[in-house]
């Protein structure tokens, strides 16, 4: 029909016209954004961990009162900020200083969402070293260490005093053998998970990224199946062989079971981190807590130092007033005023000696568990490693595969993966 | 020159055509529905389709995903645009060809009759297909779109800009190893966990409720209320509450029911085969209720004529159930049955609260009891490969779209209402 054709001329016409008209004014909307510093009502807001902003209350108020500004504090559950900073931040609704576990790092510097801190080496230098490193990528400081966390030993004083705790993982082995009847446990991990298996491995020499002079990690270096690394794992499968490792640990609901049995008293002694403390003392558990055992080859078995920091949202309008608060809320004085209400422990060296902490027994195992762990490595080709080696580690649990293949496949998994995604 | 060329060519104008017609109000309520259009959307159709070709140029100022959205929404807004467009030069020329035959174009009053009589089911939906496209339509785009960039953690604001790369997303997940082989596994075992898993809630349902319904049972009352319990309770409690029933040490299935019958543990948790096996029950159990109950409901209607007729025949039970019982209720309920299909195959809960998807599988990155869902879940949140999702999900959707169209065709319930 003629009408469809003049409306297909004419539709054509009206289209090419206003894309043409649309076209490349691209500055149209640039400068609506950036001047606005001069507004003087400022305004910080700071997203802290959740259940944790209480530690920090007093040296707000007074960091409120010395700088003139409003300080709001929003709890959040720490490991998921960055997630909410990817939406929050660009819609404007972000915060100018969150929190995040240090792992995360290097995956929000790729992605450009926190900004570098300006500050000097008198800051830098209170913090101990690996808490420090974790902050840095490519040589630049990202954040403050706020808290650190590594994994040690959780022991039942109804069923095995101080005094008789096995020294090294062969003894809990020989002690396991012993008590392990189908109900009763001896020493329980959840060694099918990388996070803490990498504590035997790392022990014989496995390492998961190699680490160059500088300290940073090399993704093109995977020690995950070299022959230490083969050595713990064969000896993480003798547990599961002969059943000292019950096969209901293993996998996904393995935490809770794990947990489960510790609170009730069928386990003798566990691995696992600082964050159980207040749920354990809440069940009423007998507990003490000491560093790991060491390895039958002389060596202490090893652990991942995890850092908590505060980092300044690259969104931040106030981005200069937002770097003084993280060095202030995270500054000797106010680091200890934390520890004591919260009892996450401070990464600042000098604190390490304080009474405060050195009378802690958890405190004083994280930090006597500090000096043998290790960091964990905070380049983005780390996401690519937990999936395929606790995959690897879980087969080896279950007897699927012996370790070397195992290891071999997770390896082969992780370089494909890398090369798929981060090349 | 025919008048309803001359209205047609005015007409490039909103409202101009109008006027040579003598329409006046009419006329100018084109022409300003038009220039409004101009001066609201200028700014977004500007930044939205610069945005949307080029994704953004620099950083930080540009977020391309933001920008992906603000054109897709103008790309929507344009699409109003030529619709009210295309509606001013029809009626331009509609009524200039009324006037070439020498016939009078109607008044504004009569135009208003007829939208009214006429247009009334468009007026009263109008609304409502407003927000349809931007609550559904909207989305949709935009994840399809997604798939079309390079989206992951290299390519995300506000350090870097993503750039649209055409279809390679969709060569990688099958040329590159190691997602062909995981996809390819993801993807056979969400078919088999689809079919088997749905076709044993839909037939223990109806089984169930035809048993129920024999007219001789009495407490009709207590077992259907005992058989739709396990819907009342809320399906993560459930599943959360199987998990540690299935355990494979401490477990109450193995130590409590299996030991009774002497049967040795089985690993319900990892071994991927056993995974497979409990997850399927568990969705049986899960699945059965609401099925039985509405075949209770469709059992009710059939007449009970049908069978005195069938026994005068001299009927067996098995030839009713099969010539009258199992047709009603399949026509009855094809919709709902389809629906069961569609929901296993994208049953994220049940999969990811159950075992999270495992046990691990050797030299695979998705578990053994991943289904398409659970994994693409895995790809976003812990290795933020974002365009590779929204690929997967496409796949995903034309999976679930063609098992959908393949079953609505065989059935003839939606004949009738269409």
């Amino acid at each position: 029909m003629k009408l469809k054709k003049y409306f297909s001329i004419l539709g054509g016409l009206a289209l090419t016209l206003s894309l043409v008209a649309c076209g490349p004014q691209e500055s149209g909307n640039e400068d609506t954004g950036s001047n606005e510093e001069a507004t003087e009502t400022k305004e910080l807001i700071v997203w802290e961990d959740i259940e944790k902003g209480e530690g920090i209350a007093d040296a707000i108020a007074k960091f409120e009162e010395e700088n003139g500004v409003t300080v709001t504090v929003i709890e959040k559950p720490y490991a998921q900020q960055i997630e909410d900073l990817r939406l929050d931040g660009p819609g404007g609704t972000g915060p100018d200083v969150l929190t995040m576990p240090g792992d995360q790092i290097g995956t929000a510097v790729t992605e450009g969402l926190i900004k570098e801190l300006n500050v000097g080496d008198d800051v830098k230098s209170i913090y101990t070293e690996a808490a420090m490193q974790a902050q840095t990528v490519d040589g630049k400081v990202y954040g403050l260490p706020k808290a650190v966390e590594t994994t040690t030993l959780y022991y039942n004083k109804d069923l095995i005093s101080e005094e008789e705790l096995p020294q090294t993982l062969e003894e809990w082995y020989d002690y396991s053998k012993e008590v392990t009847d189908g109900k009763q446990f001896g020493f329980l991990a959840l060694f099918d998970q990388i996070y803490y298996a990498q504590s035997v491995m790392s022990g014989y020499g496995g390492y998961i990224f190699g680490q160059n002079e500088d300290g940073s990690f090399n993704a093109d270096d995977i020690g995950l199946n070299n022959e230490g690394a083969i050595e713990g794992a064969q000896f993480i499968q003798k547990f599961y062989d002969e059943k000292l490792f019950p096969s209901g640990i293993i996998g996904e609901q393995g935490i809770n079971v794990i947990e489960s049995l510790f609170t009730e008293g069928k386990a003798a002694a566990i691995i696992s981190g600082p964050w159980n403390v207040d749920p354990f003392t809440k069940a009423g558990v007998n507990f003490g807590v000491a560093k790991l055992p060491a390895l039958a080859n002389g060596e202490n078995m090893s652990a991942f130092v995890n850092v908590k920091s505060y980092n300044v949202s690259s969104y931040s309008k106030n981005a200069e007033l937002a770097e003084k608060f993280v060095a202030f809320i995270a500054n000797e004085e106010n680091s200890k005023t934390r520890y004591e209400i919260t009892k996450e422990v401070p990464a600042v060296a000098a604190l390490a000696n304080d009474p405060v902490v050195a009378e802690s027994e958890v405190a004083k195992a994280v930090a006597e568990q500090s000096q043998y762990s290790e960091l964990m490595p905070n380049i983005p080709e780390m996401n690519e490693v937990w999936t395929p080696a606790d995959a690897s580690l879980q087969t080896i649990a279950t007897g699927k595969a012996q370790p070397e293949e195992a290891l071999n496949q997770a390896v082969e998994t992780i370089k494909g993966q890398i090369e798929a995604k981060h090349k | 020159m025919k008048h309803s060329k001359i209205a047609l060519l005015l007409s490039i104008i909103p409202g101009l055509g109008q006027f040579y017609n003598k329409q006046w109000v009419k006329g100018l309520t084109f022409l300003i529905l038009a220039v409004s259009f101009f001066a609201v959307f200028k700014d977004l159709l500007n930044m939205g389709l610069w945005g949307i070709v080029t994704l953004g140029t620099e950083v930080p100022r540009d977020n391309s995903i933001f920008l992906l959205a603000e054109g897709i929404i103008a790309l929507i807004v344009i699409a109003f645009g030529l619709a009210f467009y295309y509606i001013n030069l029809k009626d331009a020329y509609k009524n200039g060809n009324l006037r070439d035959k020498n016939m009078k174009p109607s008044s504004l009053k009569e135009d208003y009759h007829n939208l009214v009589s006429q247009g009334y089911p468009y007026v009263i939906s109008g609304p409502s297909l407003f927000i349809l496209i931007f609550a559904v339509i909207f989305p949709i785009l935009f994840s399809f779109a997604l798939a079309f960039t390079n989206y992951d953690l290299y390519h995300s604001p506000p350090a870097n800009l993503a750039d649209w790369v055409g279809f390679d997303t969709f060569l990688e997940i099958f040329t590159v190893d190691i997602w062909r082989s995981t996809f390819f596994d993801v993807l056979t075992w969400t078919i088999i966990w689809t079919l088997v898993a749905s076709t044993l809630q839909v037939a223990l349902g109806i089984f169930l409720a035809i048993v129920v319904n024999q007219k001789d049972i009495r407490f009709k009352r207590f077992y259907r209320t005992v058989l739709v319990l396990p819907w009342a309770v809320p399906g993560f409690v459930t599943i959360l509450i199987f998990a540690g029933l299935f355990n494979d040490s401490f477990g109450a299935i193995n130590n409590d029911i299996l030991a009774a019958f002497g049967i040795d543990a089985i690993p319900w948790l990892t071994d991927e085969n056993w995974t497979k096996v409990a997850l399927i029950l568990m969705q049986g159990w899960l699945g059965f209720p609401y099925v039985f109950l509405v075949t209770t409901g469709v059992l009710q209607s059939i007449p009970d004529d049908l069978y005195e007729a069938a026994t005068i025949d001299g009927a067996s039970i098995f030839a009713k159930f099969k010539n009258i019982t199992l047709p009603m209720i399949l026509l009855a309920m094809a919709p709902i049955i389809i629906t069961q299909y569609t929901f296993n195959f994208n049953n994220f809960n049940i999969i990811y609260l159950f075992n999270g998807g495992g046990p691990a599988v050797p030299g695979s990155n998705a578990g053994g009891t991943d289904i398409l869902v659970s994994w693409i879940y895995k790809l976003t949140m812990q290795s933020s490969q974002y365009s590779l999702a929204a690929a997967l999900t496409i796949l995903l959707s034309i999976f679930v779209i063609a098992i959908a169209l393949w079953q609505f065709r065989r059935t003839n319930s939606f004949k009738e209402g269409a």
